[in-house]
């Protein structure tokens, strides 16, 4: 809890900065609170069939410009999800990055990675409406993971001339290990399987997205290869390198917004606990559509509806599929202080549940409402 | 609204797909080849014409790409100033500074820019 503190007093004093220069180093923070109530089943490792507030996020950056080209960063962040997460702080990111010109730029460190429309952002509740962005797609108990790897990245913007746009690409190698307070260790532990040091493997991909002149409209598509291995002294996890791909749509036009994205996920883990193997092969198929409207410069409206099947099992079985529909709001308070509510109605069992908070089984279906606080400066 | 930069700077126009990509983050060079660096006002009538008139975006939405870019470690938000005087001197006195204001006067040490519509 010491560690928490310290970061809370930090975000605390920087903020009274208001995100000021000094001397170019600029310093920038969030924090949010959120709570959960489902009417079945317990959510993502919290009591939420109780309604549960142990939903904490908060990070702070410190970015400084050294020269024209070359920037550093640094961005610290803790969260308590239900069970997962802590007092730990982590670091999302930290990178160096070299932009020699508009077409060509290097980043190193621990660098955030880019997959579809959202990934790299979706730990910074402020800049989207959803309390939940689409869980089969962006899983918050998995988040860590996802977010970023040790490695590289090479990235660049070719102007295609005239009113033809711009082509974006961002292409990355590197190391990306497991969360060891996440979602993926959790699962791994309620089956027996408890790891000392969290299990990762060798990662690389990219992505290139056309963007339209204006800026309006967004088409690209990801792909990202992930491979993870980990010994427990109970045993061992193996996963081959899996192929991720993303294709993705989104518009932005003054008060309108829409965006569809789809994904296909095919894994092949073996876990191997004392004298027993078990294959789990899934064939992951993933989407989501959205789309949003400003009622007002505070209010804003929106909705999705989120899409999972595993096409390599029985997939009118509720374990092997997830669907939600959200209905969102978000009102802002000033420019840095904001709350929203959103109401789920979630079909099937396959996403963002524990066998150790659901101890009696689940219900294949559960409606949810969803609210989170925050500031942003 | 007046583009202004520096008096070093050495193009006298610029399009208004430039200006937007430079304000979005999304490029940091000027046609020629010369680094740009941007600034804008903290807020006003002068800084709302000019996001939705360049930028395409309300000053939530140009805030929130910028919080977004800041974030994921991806951009350092433009240096934001309080009132028009003192983004004029910051932009006269830093080389590759890009900026806007209401209007200018004799003395004023920046070099107004001139708006073209792309080609077509």
């Amino acid at each position: 809890m010491l560690s928490r503190t310290h970061l809370l007093v930090v975000l605390c004093l920087v903020s009274s900065l208001c995100a000021q220069d000094l001397e170019g180093i600029q310093i920038h923070g969030f924090a949010t609170q959120g709570f959960l109530f489902t009417s079945n089943n317990n959510y993502l490792s919290m009591r939420s069939s109780q309604g549960s507030l142990q939903w904490t996020d908060g990070g702070v950056s410190l970015v400084d410009s050294l020269s024209d080209h070359l920037r550093v960063g640094i961005q610290l962040h803790m969260y308590q999800l239900g069970d997962l997460g802590g007092p730990n702080i982590q670091v999302d990111w930290a990178s160096g990055d070299y932009r020699v010109n508009d077409h060509l730029g290097f980043r190193a460190g621990k660098v955030k990675t880019v997959t579809g429309l959202f990934n790299d952002s979706q730990d910074v509740d402020a800049v989207y409406l959803w309390t939940l962005l689409p869980q089969s797609m962006y899983p918050i108990d998995n988040k860590s993971f996802l977010l970023s790897h040790l490695g590289g990245e090479v990235y660049g913007d070719l102007r295609l001339g005239g009113r033809r746009g711009d082509m974006q690409y961002r292409a990355f190698a590197g190391q990306a290990n497991l969360d060891s307070t996440g979602g993926y260790v959790k699962q791994l532990a309620d089956l027996g399987l408890v790891f000392t040091n969290p299990p990762g493997g060798r990662t690389y991909g990219g992505d290139l997205r056309w963007v339209a002149p204006w800026n309006a409209f967004t088409m690209g598509s990801s792909a990202r290869v992930q491979a993870v291995d980990g010994t427990a002294p109970a045993g061992r996890l193996h996963v081959p390198p899996v192929v991720i791909t993303s294709h993705y749509v989104q518009f932005n036009h003054k008060k309108y917004y829409a965006a569809v994205e789809y994904r296909r996920e095919p894994i092949n883990p073996t876990i191997i606990i004392g004298q027993t193997v078990i294959h789990s092969p899934a064939d992951q198929h993933v989407w989501y559509v959205m789309g949003s409207y400003d009622i007002s410069k505070r209010l804003q409206l929106g909705s999705y509806y989120s899409h999972y099947i595993n096409a390599a099992a029985d997939s009118s079985l509720p374990n092997n599929y997830s669907k939600d529909w959200d209905l969102s709001g978000r009102w802002n308070f000033n420019d840095y202080f904001y709350a929203k509510l959103e109401g789920h109605f979630l079909h099937g069992t396959a996403l963002g549940y524990y066998t150790s908070t659901n101890p009696g089984g689940l219900k294949p279906r559960s409606n949810m409402l969803a609210a989170r606080i925050g500031f942003s400066f | 609204m007046i583009i202004v930069a520096n008096p070093e700077m050495r193009v006298s126009v610029i399009t208004p797909e430039d200006l937007r990509a430079i304000y979005t983050g999304a490029r940091s060079q000027l046609p020629d080849g010369s680094h740009v660096l941007p600034v804008t006002l903290k807020g006003g009538p002068a800084h709302e014409v000019f996001l939705m008139n360049y930028v395409k975006e309300t000053p939530d939405q140009f805030r929130t790409a910028w919080r977004k870019a800041v974030f994921t470690g991806q951009g350092a938000m433009p240096r934001a100033f309080e009132s028009e005087a003192a983004l004029l001197q910051f932009v006269a006195s830093t080389p590759g500074a890009l900026g806007y204001v209401s209007r200018v006067v004799p003395g004023d040490k920046v070099k107004p820019l001139s708006v073209l519509p792309p080609p077509h």
